[in-house]
Formats: structure tokens, C-alpha cells, sequence
């Protein structure tokens, strides 16, 4: 095992290879409280990478209710449950154990290993709210009965716990935007990565017994463009950048701005060491508790600064550039109430307005004589 | 890599009580051409079983934590090209793997490939390669019955179509066998997994983690699993031009590894012997 610095938890760890970061690294930012799960990014996903035989059902884009969907079934509290009670106090380091820490000499990570029916069902527990509402309910912030949304690709981790355990060394992590990637040539279907990926974002298929994953959209990516199940979001609750680590961090990258500076986004499940990277604004109305031992400590304070964005018009700037373009944003500005993204060499990619400018119409039309209607 | 004291104390405790340090094999000459499976019995008659220990990999994780496969019962044979081992083991249940999860039954013969004191046994090392030849009941199915196709896997499954697939594919224009298989990955990427394969794979690897799949088989193996045990029948042919080549009256040396895919073993995660057999080519 080798030393290595995983700035999400703050903190030194243990892992099987050392310390190796590539020269960018690719990563998706989602705003949670604006998806809609309307799985325009999963069939996204589906129709490009994975409609061949033996994908049937495997989405390396998936979206689930929290906290009663999972794909494949019970993937969290499954994995949290081997890994043990851990703690992690507010302003601390977390001190818990991370997956490769608390493994068995056996094995390189904690884990579990789905079987098939754990993929059989990919929406379960659609739009199931924690809590049955009763007669007089009502909303208040957070809400009492709650659910939400979280979509998930896989994190091209840092420190990918499916390369560590994979014993042939067919999974590797691009140097030019760290998308961890398995050699279809060279796996030969053991399934170690299968088993090791805590967020199970490596799969089995059947019919070519080799496993595969979430590719990264690297081909687009290589040109300059956002993954398909980034461009193709409904919501445009998306945007995919390079992330840097805090100590390399730049204010003009969208996606240091909302990580770093903001600390708005978190990683999901940072405790289990792997330094993933999707990062996630949590949503405001869901419990408290479940997003901490989901998103760390951080998140009441990522809640109250996202609460306060109205105040911030650059960060609302980038709000709005998000899904405003299929391109890669290297740089972004907001001057003078409009916002702007640009390429890796500088050059403007898109401007948008911060806000769209208000036209107010009577409500009778004099000209043709008649009364407007909004009735589509 | 790293190896802590207690893969060493298994390992000597191993040394002490293994069957297979006392155990040497000799193959002995029969009339009969052994150059493809041959089911007659009477063959094994004068062939001595000896017994063989195996103990879980502890060397590297992915591991097991028990041992499943305690020992193996080998004989061997040969007709002067054909060299044939009948390799049994208990075994409760038979596994040929195809459902998501679930792996094959499976064994693996390994030989020292530069003569002189055999490499480390786990698997060769750097410049010291080992041959092995390594049969799945997996594998035995695909070159029975062809590889399993979806609907024999879950045959309950519903899919609308697949891209590039067609009821009668030799009416499509243009469509060729690369235009298919882009949409699937293994075999886009040419990987010998995801086709039908020959029953046995053979192997070089320079240490763990190094296999690579040799093209040109000239080995066969059939295994019968019945009431609890696999009969295993592996052939290989003495003379290699590269790999091990072995000659009537020469000496070599044996390793062996068994997976159960009951137990979930797979790569890593098998029962291995812990030194090298030594085995006699009877002139
Ligand atoms: S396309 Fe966007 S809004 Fe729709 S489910 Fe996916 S992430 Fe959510
Ligand atoms: S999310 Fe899982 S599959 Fe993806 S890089 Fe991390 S460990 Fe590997
Ligand atoms: S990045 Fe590309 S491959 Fe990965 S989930 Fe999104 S669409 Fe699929």
C-alpha cells in the first residue's frame, strides 16, 4: 500500500498504487435540486454506448429516487453496511476508515458483489417519498417527507478502488483527462472491478464475459465536448469540466468556481476514499442527515451559500451557462449581466444573458382585436 | 510484491503437510493414439493416482479465505506425442458460469518452460515463463454446444432489437461481420473471451497478473462431472516449438490451480499447489 492525499477527506490514506494525478481531470457537476429524473440522460447514454447484446440492462448513466431507488439494488447502504459505523466530525479530517483501508488482507476494498437480480431493476423505487403524507401536511423547508433525484455516471475516481482490484491490470486511468478506462481487449470477465466499485459503475456483460463501464464520452471529450448524457439533459442540471485539485484551483474554471471557490458542489460518498469525481449541488428540501452521510459535513454550508446565489450575480452567471452549451468550458466571465464560456485556447464559446430580458404584453391585442391567451 | 509473514507461515506449514512435495507423477507409455479425446478406460489401468494438495492463493488479493479444493487425484499418460493427464477433484456443484455473477468450474495445468530449475511457482516470473493450460467447463460448453447467445442465458429477457442485427442478414446490403460486432464491445476489440472459445485456453505468463492467451492450441480437454466430482481429461501435445516442449525420458514439473464457481472463484481467487510436482516421462 502506498501514502496518498485525498483532499476530500483532508486527510492521508492508503491505497494499492501510489499517488499519480493525471494532467486534467474529467468531471461532472449536477445540481440536484433541478433534475427532473426524466432519464433523457440514461437513454442518452443507452443509444450511443450501450445498445449491443449483453447491455440490455446495464445503464452506466442511471438516475434514482433517493433514498429508496438503487441501481443495482441497495448499492449504498450495502456497501456502507460492510464498510462499517464510521464518524466524521464537522471541520475535521474524516478519521474513519476508507474502503481500502478497512479491507480484509483478502481482498484491495471493501465491498459486496451484486448478482443479477440486483441489475433487474433499474427503477425501483421510482418517485418513493420517505414518509407517507398524511391529511394536513404541508411544505416547509427542509420538507418532512421528502425525496429527490440523483443521477450517476461513473466518478472516475482519483483513486478507482475497480483498477486497483482488477488482478490482469486491464483498467487504466488516461493521463490526459484521468477517464478511467477498461481494456476490452485485455479483461478477462473475473469481475474484481465488479465487486470493488463501491457506486457499482463497473458491469459484467454476459454475452462478451468482459466487463465494461462508463467510458467518459471520451471520443467527444477528445474534442472539445461534453459527454452525451451532459449535452443531452433536460434540466440542464449539468456541466462537465476539468476539476483541479484545491491547491491547483482556478476562479475562472466553471467547474473550480462551484467546487473550490463556491463549495457549493460535493463528491458523493468522499468517505469511501476512492476521491470520486461527480459532484453533486445537494438539494435544499431533503433531510439533513441523509445528505451528510452521503455528501460529508460540508453539506449544510454548501446548502446556505447556495441559498444566498440570488445575491451572487457570477455565480448565477454560471448557473445559467450551464447546458448552454455542448462545448467544454475551459473559462468563463460574467460582465455586465452576461455571462460568457471559452475554449481551452480562450475563444468565446457562448454569451448568455444572466437574465432573460422581461417582455410585458397587454393583455388585449388592439391590432387584431381579439384577447391573448397563454392556452398553448 | 509484498508478502507478509503469514502467507509464509501457511506457506511452510504447507511444505510440512503437503501431499504434493511427497507426491511425483509418471506418465506412463501406452499403445493408443492420444491425439484427440479418447474415452476408453482401460487406458488409466496401469497409470498410478497419485495425490496432489492445493491450498487457497495467499499470495495475492483478491484471495479466498478457505480452501475449497483440498486435494486432486492425477494420472497421466502418454503414446510418444501426446502427452494426457485425468485429473479428478470433489466438486458439489456443477458450475459452467453464462448468468451474471456466476463463474465456471475450472482447472489449470502449468509447466516450466525453461528446462533447469523450475521459476517461482506462482505463476513464472520476469524471463522465466510458465505454459498453462487452462480448461473451463465454461469454455468445454462453448465448443459442445457454441457460445450462449442471450436468450439461452435468460431466456425470460425482452428486448426490442439489437442495432445491426436482422432476421435474415444475408439480405442486407453492406453488412458485414466488423458492422455487427462495433456494437459489441469485446468483440470489436477482438478479445478471444467473447467468442466461442476451444475448451482449453493455453497461457504464457511471466508472474502473476501476466497471462497472455497463445493462438495456436494443440491441447484438448473434456471434463464429466458427476455425483459430486469432475473427471477431468487434458491433452497436450509433448513437442512445442514454442512454450514448453517435453520428450520421452526427459523430467519436468507440474503446478495445478482449481476454481469452483460456487464459491464465487475466479482469477485470483482459486486453490493452487504451493511447490512443483515433479513428473517422469516413462520411456
Ligand atoms: S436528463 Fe438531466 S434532468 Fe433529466 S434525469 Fe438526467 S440529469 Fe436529470
Ligand atoms: S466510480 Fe467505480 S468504476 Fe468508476 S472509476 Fe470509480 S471505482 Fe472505477
Ligand atoms: S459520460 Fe458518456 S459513457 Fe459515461 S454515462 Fe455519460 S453518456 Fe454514458
Amino acid at each position: 500500500m502506498a501514502t496518498v492525499k485525498n483532499w476530500q477527506i483532508s486527510r492521508d490514506m492508503e491505497y494499492p498504487y501510489d499517488e499519480h494525478r493525471p494532467k486534467r481531470q474529467w468531471a461532472i457537476i449536477f445540481d440536484l435540486n433541478k433534475c427532473i429524473a426524466c432519464q433523457t440522460c440514461s437513454l442518452a447514454c443507452k443509444t450511443t454506448w450501450t445498445s449491443g447484446k449483453g447491455q440490455e440492462y446495464m445503464f452506466w448513466n442511471n438516475v434514482e429516487t433517493k433514498p429508496y431507488g438503487s441501481y443495482p439494488l441497495a448499492w449504498d447502504v450495502r456497501v456502507l453496511e460492510k464498510l462499517g459505523k464510521q464518524e466524521w466530525k464537522k471541520n475535521e479530517p474524516y478519521y474513519g476508515k476508507t474502503i481500502f483501508e478497512g479491507a480484509d488482507p483478502t481482498e484491495k476494498a471493501v465491498h459486496f458483489a451484486p448478482k443479477d437480480e440486483d441489475w433487474m431493476y433499474p427503477n425501483v423505487g421510482e418517485d418513493d417519498c420517505a414518509g407517507t403524507v398524511v391529511a394536513g401536511d404541508h411544505i416547509s423547508l427542509p420538507h418532512d417527507k421528502w425525496f429527490f433525484y440523483l443521477p450517476r455516471t461513473c466518478a472516475h475516481c482519483t483513486y478507482p478502488a475497480c483498477l486497483a482490484a482488477c488482478p490482469r491490470k486491464a483498467i487504466y486511468k488516461r493521463e490526459e483527462d484521468g477517464i478511467v478506462l477498461i481494456d476490452q481487449s485485455r479483461c478477462k470477465g473475473y469481475g474484481e472491478c465488479v465487486r470493488a466499485c463501491p457506486y457499482k459503475k463497473s458491469m459484467y456483460n454476459t454475452y462478451t464475459r468482459v466487463s465494461e463501464k462508463c467510458v467518459g464520452c471520451y471520443p467527444a471529450v477528445e474534442q472539445g465536448y461534453q459527454p452525451m448524457c451532459v449535452q443531452n439533459c433536460i434540466g440542464k442540471i449539468r456541466i462537465m469540466g476539468f476539476v483541479n485539485p484545491p491547491w491547483k484551483a482556478r476562479n475562472n474554471n466553471p467547474v473550480d468556481y462551484l467546487i473550490h471557490k463556491l463549495g457549493i458542489a460535493l463528491p458523493y460518498y468522499p468517505q469511501l476514499g476512492l476521491e470520486p469525481n461527480i459532484y453533486y449541488i445537494p438539494p435544499i428540501h431533503a433531510d439533513r442527515d441523509y445528505l451528510a452521510q452521503m455528501f460529508g459535513p460540508n453539506v449544510d454550508s454548501a446548502i446556505a451559500k447556495y441559498k444566498k446565489l440570488k445575491d451572487d450575480p457570477v455565480a448565477q452567471g454560471l448557473l445559467v451557462l450551464m447546458g448552454s452549451s455542448d462545448r467544454i468550458l475551459h473559462s468563463f466571465d460574467v460582465v455586465a449581466g452576461q455571462a460568457t464560456g471559452y475554449d481551452e485556447k480562450g475563444d468565446k464559446i457562448v454569451s448568455v444573458p444572466v437574465h432573460e430580458a422581461l417582455v410585458e404584453r397587454p393583455a388585449f391585442d388592439a391590432k387584431n382585436g381579439t384577447i391573448r391567451n397563454n392556452t398553448p | 510484491m509484498k508478502v507478509n509473514s503469514f502467507f509464509i507461515a501457511l506457506v511452510i506449514v504447507n511444505l510440512l503437510t503437503a501431499g504434493s512435495l511427497k507426491a511425483e507423477i509418471l506418465a506412463k507409455s501406452v499403445k493408443a493414439d492420444l491425439s484427440a479425446f479418447n474415452k476408453e478406460e482401460s487406458l488409466w489401468k496401469n497409470a498410478k493416482e497419485e495425490v496432489v494438495t492445493l491450498m487457497m492463493q495467499p499470495m495475492v488479493a483478491p484471495r479466498p479465505k478457505v480452501t475449497t479444493t483440498e486435494k486432486i487425484k492425477v494420472q497421466a499418460i502418454h503414446d510418444g506425442n501426446w502427452l494426457v493427464f485425468r485429473i479428478r477433484w470433489a466438486d458439489p456443484r456443477r458450475d459452467d458460469a453464462g448468468k451474471l455473477g456466476e463463474f465456471s468450474d475450472a482447472a489449470a495445468l502449468m509447466f516450466p518452460v525453461k528446462e533447469g530449475p523450475p521459476p517461482p511457482i506462482f505463476m513464472g516470473a520476469k524471463d522465466n515463463p510458465v505454459h498453462i493450460y487452462h480448461w473451463r467447463a465454461q469454455y468445454q460448453y462453448d465448443e459442445e454446444h457454441g457460445k450462449k447467445e442471450m436468450k439461452d442465458i435468460y431466456p425470460n429477457m425482452s428486448i426490442d432489437m439489437y442495432p445491426m442485427e436482422f432476421k435474415d442478414p444475408g439480405k442486407v446490403k453492406g453488412l458485414t461481420k466488423e458492422k455487427r460486432e462495433q456494437y459489441v464491445q469485446g468483440q470489436a476489440a477482438g478479445n478471444p473471451q467473447s467468442y466461442a472459445k476451444h475448451a482449453v485456453d493455453e497461457i504464457f505468463a511471466e508472474g502473476f497478473g501476466t497471462s497472455a492467451v497463445i493462438e495456436n492450441v494443440e491441447s484438448y480437454g473434456k471434463g464429466v462431472w458427476k455425483n459430486g466430482e469432475w473427471t477431468l481429461i487434458l491433452g497436450r501435445h509433448m513437442s512445442r516449438k514454442n512454450g514448453s516442449s517435453l520428450s520421452v525420458g526427459k523430467d519436468t514439473h507440474l503446478g495445478f490451480a482449481i476454481w469452483q464457481g460456487s464459491h464465487d472463484e475466479v482469477g485470483s481467487r482459486k486453490t493452487v499447489t504451493m511447490s512443483w510436482t515433479p513428473m517422469k516421462i516413462e520411456k
